[in-house]
């Protein structure tokens, strides 16, 4: 156990606190923004529409004054993939490729249509990291679970469990610290015990039974929270319908436009890589 | 184990957090032979499946594949890490994994507990496995070629030999989770009162 203190190492996105147009918006429309850009990014195949949503998130992030240091930082490890590909991009090259050859070197030539295929790869990550990143960055816990139930308003016509939904995503963002900070404990209290949870030798039977100790307690406890709380709500007569809420999230008509071109955004970028080869 | 929808939800809540906490820390990855390493992330949504219905089961699974996605996206730590940015691979498969536990655990109707929720987990991880695999392939063939370095070809028994080796092992690794939790928390849960009202903190 060379790490004791789990907690430290987390490191899914934080809520930077500032004052820009984007930590404004209600969390819906940022919601559908991060959809907008997030699900092109990922399915789109042409490069240059992957391009293009990679520059809608840096232009956001202008926005929202979050340093792109601080959203890319977790690209190195990305690197060498991109690089890996780069290479053999260019060694292997395309079948029927006439586009404008940049740089000849014998066997090997960079045209245009690899240079492309490699910068849409590495605009890829580079587009998803910043998107949920500046997500993460600009929207507060507690707007997160709200934007949920606000999405899903329509769905829960339909009868599915849009507030429940938003309730359960509150409860895990409150629980998380709570629950990390028991498995710091439980984990100095097992190794104290002389517990090693290291890769240490012996069948799969075995290393699984070396986490029991670990896992049982955790769940449990955090069972036991969740039933504490429960009654505690119950208690309190906690009834999901006909609930009014302390935080307003409605926003004006200047937000639906917003939501409405994010939609218009999305299925664009998706029409546009059906469109374009490269 | 009848229980409010209240209830429902919460507990769902607290083991979708549970969830994210073992994604985001060394918990959630058994060290295993050949640096590749064994996840047990889903067992939160086979637990919640069994303990509470598959409402709950989806709700923890949606909220772990998310945190998977996020861990994919933000804070990268291998090679096949950006082929979980696509919420397909990352997030749809892992709404299953509930149901399909919940089913198998129904099957037994309430007896067997702890060799019903042992099967639940087994079905569930596989569950996980398969499908997250299948995903991979249909959404992210060529991609999972460039990073493999893999003929087109060859993803399917590259695939399917993953399916096998670590599906099986991480389906063991389930089952035996699953029950202890579910015994454990069924033992100490007998008279359905919050544990913690007797503390003062």
């Amino acid at each position: 156990m060379k790490n004791l203190e789990f907690f430290r190492r987390v490191s899914i996105g934080q809520y930077l606190d500032a004052d820009s147009p984007v930590h404004r918006l209600t969390p819906a429309t940022k919601y559908l923004w991060l959809f907008a850009l997030i699900l092109p990014a990922s399915m789109a195949r042409s490069s240059l529409a992957i391009i293009l949503v990679a520059a809608a998130c840096l232009a956001a992030a202008k926005l929202a004054r979050v340093h792109l240091r601080y959203l890319l930082r977790g690209f190195g490890p990305v690197l060498p993939l991109v690089l890996l590909t780069a290479v053999l991009q260019f060694v292997f090259g395309w079948r029927d490729d006439g586009s404008l050859v940049l740089a000849d070197l014998g066997p090997i030539s960079v045209t245009m249509r690899e240079v492309l295929s490699v910068l849409g790869m590495a605009a890829r990550f580079l587009a998803i990291m910043m998107a949920l990143g500046l997500f993460t960055a600009t929207t507060t816990e507690g707007d997160s679970a709200r934007g949920i139930e606000d999405l899903m308003q329509p769905l829960a016509r339909l009868g599915i469990p849009a507030h429940g939904l938003a309730l359960a995503v509150a409860v895990a963002f409150r629980f998380i610290p709570i629950v990390a900070g028991e498995l710091e404990a439980v984990v100095k209290a097992q190794a104290a015990r002389g517990a090693d949870f290291g890769a240490g030798r012996g069948g799969i039977v075995r290393k699984v039974r070396a986490y029991l100790p670990l896992v049982v307690p955790v769940t449990v406890r955090a069972l036991e929270r969740a039933e504490a709380l429960a009654e505690a709500m119950d208690a309190r007569c906690y009834r999901s319908k006909g609930r009014t809420r302390f935080v307003v999230t409605v926003g004006g008509r200047g937000e639906a436009l917003l939501r409405l071109s994010a939609i218009v955004f999305g299925a664009g970028v998706m029409v546009l890589s059906g469109m374009l080869s490269w | 184990m009848e229980g409010s929808s209240v209830r429902k939800l919460v507990t769902a809540g607290a083991l979708g957090a549970v969830s994210v906490v073992m994604a985001v820390t060394p918990l959630g990855f058994l060290p295993w032979f050949g640096g590749a390493s064994l996840t047990i992330m889903h067992i939160p949504v086979i637990i919640a499946a069994v303990l509470e219905g598959p409402l709950a089961g989806t709700i923890v699974g949606l909220i772990f594949g998310v945190s998977s996605l996020m861990k994919a996206g933000i804070a990268p730590t291998s090679a096949f890490d950006p082929l979980f940015t696509n919420p397909l691979v990352s997030v749809l498969p892992r709404l299953f994994i509930g149901v399909a536990a919940w089913a198998v655990f129904r099957l037994f109707r309430g007896k067997f507990t702890p060799l019903a929720s042992g099967v639940a987990g087994a079905v569930g991880g596989f569950t996980n496995t398969v499908l997250v695999l299948g995903m991979l392939g249909i959404a992210e063939g060529p991609r999972l070629a460039s990073v493999t370095g893999l003929e087109s070809g060859g993803i399917v028994p590259f695939l399917a030999g993953i399916a096998v080796s670590n599906g099986l092992i991480e389906a063991a690794a389930a089952a035996v989770l699953t029950a202890a939790v579910v015994t454990a928390w069924k033992g100490i849960a007998g008279g359905g009162k919050a544990r913690l009202a007797d503390e003062d903190k």
